[in-house]
């Protein structure tokens, strides 16, 4: 996505906003509080075809419902929860990946990483729980990892590119 | 016996009264609070115990217009940031330069083949030079248009010409209030009056963290105080020594805008800019007999046809050096074409330096004509576009063909 933000001095600010299936958004945020978005249509960049005018209060609401605040999406790639030191998270395994199609005890995370893989999810929902070395990490499969953040850096380096 | 509050009370209660019928009929106030002075004042009638003369409140209401342009001034210094002048780039500094350049050409060119003394053709030049900010930001935010692409270029050709503004006024005040006839000694009063803006600006940044600390001052009331003491310390200052008071209250807003109290101030001066600022435009229309806007029907109707033209060319200019679109260029050129509050400070310039009388009651038209037709013509900027796509043809290789049979499908249904 782009975001190209200017000043509109005596109104506020503007951002044209250009997402990467192309749509196009202007967001202008008035210095009394109001928001305004206007949404351009594909063929003419001119005019736009719609727009929507927020307090600021509705606006916040809008921004915590489209940022997933009230509700988060289901395939979401990769979220953490911090517990502490400890974060766990998941992550999504593309057909792509190093470590996509290999075991556990091939990659020997737990030894170089410090992370711990706590359980695989796979494409059709078959769960494993605690997974032994054996487990292989298929593609398509969601793997939740426990450790610090440096050890969660480390995983992810091994999942993608091998040891790092 | 004393009704100056009553006096005083009548007046405001006529400029809300006005207000509120331009807001149902959704058109800009300024005209509005004008005519409703002009309507009034010694002309009027007394009925009963409403006097609409005006006759013992009017140097009231005048120093209370007096204070309105001090407060408008000194918010636009405020708003002012030299930080996003610089950061607003190149196109726009193109922009700005041809806008000033065509427009401020053209209103020598009126000034003096109308045939009019040096200091009036500059004052008429800069009143038809300057845009209304005012207008200009509430027309785009009331058509919404703020998301369109060339609302940036032109809010920079407004933030440019407020720039030419203040060095403007400075030169003309030393030349206009100074009332010295010899060029040396107008020379010597406009070179007082820059060395004073340079003055109080450098010694300003200087002392931003000195002010930083003075301003820090929780209580309300006292901060206030101290802010509105400084604003009229300088402005009255800066009147002692021939330049124009509104340059002293736009100095040192622009000195605070760098200060961390800027939105502070901007929000506790807010509400008087409002309410002086209308009083401002009311007691201009107050000074003027509606019987003697004749002599200057002719001169305002040309300058505003210049006006037309100059603009547009210029937005057309601006535009396309800037890569939008020709119907872009267009909105520009109608947008800014709307003239206000700068247009009336100058001729009250005019006035406070005892030039020719014809000056406020030009200006009253002016601006009263384009105040009211430049929002309109923002309005129905497509339809203007249009017509003169079709008398110029505009070069727009890609919306050119589409446009026409658009226009013909409008007309059958």
């Amino acid at each position: 996505m782009h975001v190209r933000e200017s000043d509109l001095p005596g109104i506020g600010k503007k951002f044209v906003i250009e997402t990467r299936g192309g749509d196009k958004a202007v967001v202008i945020i008035h210095d009394d509080g109001r928001r305004e978005i206007y949404h351009f249509s594909y063929d003419d960049a001119e005019e736009s075809v719609s727009m929507i005018s927020m307090d600021d209060d509705e606006a916040r609401q809008l921004a915590a419902i489209v940022g997933g605040l009230t509700y988060k999406p289901k395939a979401l790639e990769t979220i953490d929860i911090a517990l502490d030191e400890l974060i766990i998270e998941w992550y999504h395994i593309e057909p792509n990946y190093y470590g996509a199609g290999k075991s556990i005890g091939q990659l020997d995370v737990r030894q170089t990483s410090g992370a711990t893989i706590i359980a695989v999810v796979e494409k059709n929902q078959g769960k494993q729980i605690n997974p032994g070395p054996g487990v292989i990490i298929t593609p398509g499969s969601t793997v939740v990892v426990a450790g610090e953040r440096q050890q969660q850096r480390l995983f992810k380096q091994i999942l993608l590119n091998g040891s790092g | 016996m004393n009704h100056l509050v009553f006096e005083v009370g009548l007046a405001i209660a006529l400029i809300a009264a006005a207000g509120l019928i331009s807001s149902k009929l959704r058109f800009s106030v300024i005209p509005f609070y004008i005519l409703v002075g002009m309507a009034v004042g010694p002309h009027a009638m007394q009925w009963w115990h409403f006097d609409f003369r005006f006759i013992e409140s009017a140097p009231l209401i005048e120093f209370m217009g007096r204070i309105g342009v001090l407060f408008l001034l000194f918010y636009l210094g405020l708003e002012f940031s030299v930080g996003r002048l610089i950061k607003s780039g190149r196109s726009i500094a193109v922009g700005g330069t041809i806008y000033i350049g065509i427009n401020f050409t053209l209103g020598l060119l009126l000034g003096f083949l109308a045939g009019y003394p040096t200091a009036e053709t500059l004052v008429i030049a800069g009143i038809t030079t300057i845009s209304s900010s005012a207008i200009v930001a509430k027309v785009l935010v009331d058509l919404k248009r703020t998301a369109n692409a060339e609302t940036e270029m032109i809010l920079g050709i407004i933030m440019f010409e407020d720039v030419f503004l203040a060095v403007y006024i400075s030169i003309l005040s030393g030349l206009v209030l100074s009332g010295s006839s010899s060029i040396g000694g107008v020379l010597l009063s406009a070179v007082i009056a820059l060395g004073f803006m340079l003055v109080v600006l450098i010694v300003g940044r200087q002392a931003v963290p000195l002010l930083n600390r003075l301003l820090n001052i929780r209580s309300n009331e006292l901060f206030s105080l101290v802010i509105f003491g400084a604003l009229f310390l300088l402005a009255g200052f800066s009147e002692t020594i021939h330049v124009a008071e509104a340059i002293g209250a736009l100095l040192l807003g622009l000195v605070l805008a760098e200060t961390e109290h800027a939105k502070r101030i901007e929000h506790l001066i807010l509400p008087f800019r409002d309410f002086f600022g209308a009083i401002f435009f009311f007691s201009f229309g107050l000074t003027i007999d509606p019987l003697a806007l004749g002599g200057a029907i002719w001169l305002s109707l040309i300058a505003v046809i210049i006006t037309l033209i100059g603009n547009y060319t210029a937005g057309m200019l601006a535009g396309r050096s800037a890569g939008l679109s020709s119907k872009a260029s267009s909105n520009i050129g109608l947008t800014i074409v709307s003239r206000g509050e700068f247009s009336i400070i100058l001729a009250n310039l005019g006035k406070a330096g005892g030039l020719m009388t014809i000056i406020q009651p030009f200006a009253a038209l002016y601006v009263l004509i384009l105040a009211i037709l430049g929002p309109l013509l923002t309005k129905e900027s497509k339809h203007v576009y249009n017509f003169l796509n079709r008398i110029f043809k505009f070069k727009d290789s890609k919306s050119k063909k589409k446009a026409d049979p658009i226009i013909l499908n409008e007309d059958h249904s």
